[in-house]
């Protein structure tokens, strides 16, 4: 428990070589995969989540918070997939079409791995074809869509539309962020919610899918 | 009054006739493309034509630019230049270039400032903005992390750079103000923390902004996104000023007033009601004109005109803010004597 907690530690301060030793120690002293992403990398992210919304952390602290996640998951992952852990839920993310910004939508993806969903990272000029195909592909639960422009966040509704017309609107979910995006426009596109930061969206995300412990 | 009093007049907080009619930042190419096409003449292209043809106040603004035409480009939006310090040390020589006044160009408007008849200000990037530009967008956010050491010879090298600028500058006049290129803020606040501000970039403020001062140029800061937080640190380090004041981000023109009684703000009127009709433009400017009478605020749009905006909604928010600019005035004389 003690070294759980201090796993959880060194996420938050962000420190990737220590999280990397760490979680190899544990692993290989025969605590289970699971209990290291609960307990230590999960948890580590739930507290970057909250500080981050109560601006005690700002983006540089979560972005190396979330290099040493990162450093974890990748001794996690192979443990995980041969104890047949899965994921809380698969989303494929993008920012849309047009729009070449990505750090909102980087924090967003950092943030939903952190909390043990599988992100299908699409990167960025992402057209409704693409969200539709990775959905279709890797059988993802959820869309997350990001833009940062007034002239490209239309693009948005498209991708709903597109989801309408091949009739999966009901089976994938669709949450939205981005600077001029509100759940205004949420509501107007048909979206099933939009979330203000990263650590909300990973709120918003169990709330549509219905997964949260 | 004069361009250049009108400007004066409001900074230094004193009643004036009419608040400035301007748009502070360059338009967009597409704005510009999409008036072409609605009725604008095609051969009117230069940013001061255009202000010429609108018959705006005549605010004129160079961006000095701290690279040298060689130096290495990103290769994509947001990529940065440099992954370390030897990259660093190899692109010295494309940075920091000091033959950047244009004689020609100063020696004119220096002469059209003293007449009144323009307000002249100047861009250099700031110690957030410069650094990103060499990391890249993503990188330079780790870089507080990862690479500090460089990080203040960056924005060492920098401040000695932008000193040499307003020794040069003002060979020819003193600028009436200038801006620090930022944009440190998003829609949720800045982007890093007050200690990361503390350590990384009030040094360099402090060093530059006591020369501004001495100089009577006023230090303005250019961050787009919600800065309702940042404000405070800004003013601590000496900064007078800051645009363009985001509505969508969240900025609160009425609050920010009441939280910086002294600072100086550019912007904030809503550019997304500029294309919702005379009832919506009237609106927003109700909501600033009370604001700007009190001086120490000037009205303009909220960053640039978007390209949504048709030229004859442009003709009816400019015929709007020329009467609120008025009644602005009017008001300024009973409140600011």
């Amino acid at each position: 428990m003690g070294k759980l907690n201090k796993l959880a530690d060194f996420i938050i301060s962000g420190n990737a070589n220590e999280t990397e030793k760490l979680t190899k120690e544990l692993l290989d002293s025969g605590t289970a995969a699971e209990e290291v992403l609960n307990g230590g990398l999960i948890s580590g992210m739930e507290e970057v989540g909250r500080r981050f919304k109560a601006n005690e952390f700002y983006v540089p602290e979560v972005l190396i918070a979330a290099r040493a996640m990162k450093s974890g998951m990748t001794l996690l992952k192979p443990k995980l997939a041969e104890s047949g852990v899965e994921p809380v839920a698969k989303i494929v993310v993008g920012t849309v079409k047009g729009d070449l910004h990505d750090i909102g939508k980087n924090l967003v993806a950092m943030m939903l791995e952190g909390s043990g969903f599988e992100v299908i990272d699409l990167g960025v000029d992402v057209s409704a074809e693409k969200f539709i195909q990775a959905v279709k592909d890797k059988g993802a639960q959820a869309i997350g869509m990001s833009a940062l422009l007034t002239t490209t966040m239309t693009n948005m509704h498209e991708i709903i539309n597109e989801l309408n017309k091949q009739g999966m609107k009901d089976s994938v979910k669709v949450i939205i962020g981005g600077a001029p995006v509100t759940q205004n426009y949420a509501d107007e596109i048909g979206a099933n919610g939009y979330a203000a930061d990263a650590a909300s969206a990973v709120e918003l995300l169990h709330d549509v899918l219905g997964s949260k412990k | 009054m004069t361009t250049r009093e009108r400007f004066q007049a409001i900074m230094n907080f004193q009643p004036f006739d009419r608040f400035p009619v301007l748009e502070w930042a360059e338009w967009w190419d597409e704005t510009i493309d999409r008036w072409h096409n609605e009725g604008l003449p095609k051969n009117i292209t230069d940013r001061y034509d255009i202000c010429q043809y609108f018959n705006l106040d005549m605010y004129k603004q160079d961006w000095f630019p701290e690279s040298a035409p060689g130096c290495p480009e990103e290769p994509y939006h947001g990529a940065g230049i440099l992954k370390s310090e030897k990259e660093y040390e190899k692109i010295l020589k494309h940075l920091y270039p000091v033959d950047v006044v244009d004689k020609k160009q100063w020696d004119l408007w220096a002469k059209e400032q003293a007449q009144g008849d323009i307000v002249i200000w100047f861009t250099v990037v700031g110690f957030f903005w410069f650094p990103r530009t060499l990391f890249g967008i993503e990188q330079h956010l780790y870089a507080f992390y990862d690479f500090p050491k460089l990080m203040h010879r960056m924005n060492s090298d920098l401040t000695e750079w932008i000193l040499k600028i307003i020794e040069n500058v003002t060979q020819y006049c003193n600028p009436d103000f200038m801006t620090f290129a930022e944009d440190m803020s998003y829609n949720h606040g800045p982007m890093l923390s007050k200690d990361m501000f503390d350590e990384f970039i009030k040094p360099y403020y402090d060093q530059v902004i006591p020369v501004l001062k001495k100089n009577n140029i006023i230090p303005i800061l250019d961050s787009d996104g919600d800065i309702s937080e940042p404000a405070y640190w800004f003013e601590d380090v000496g900064i007078e000023g800051i645009l363009p004041l985001e509505r969508q981000a969240g900025v609160d023109m009425a609050k920010l007033r009441q939280d910086h009684p002294k600072m100086k703000f550019i912007g904030h009127y809503d550019k997304m009601v500029m294309n919702k009709g005379e009832k919506a433009i009237r609106s927003e400017f109700e909501r600033l004109a009370p604001i700007a009478s009190k001086g120490g605020y000037i009205v303009g749009c909220d960053h640039q005109t978007p390209p949504g905006v048709s030229l004859e909604d442009y003709k009816t928010f400019l015929s709007c803010f020329r009467e609120y600019a008025v009644k602005a005035g009017q008001l300024s004389q009973k409140e600011l004597i």
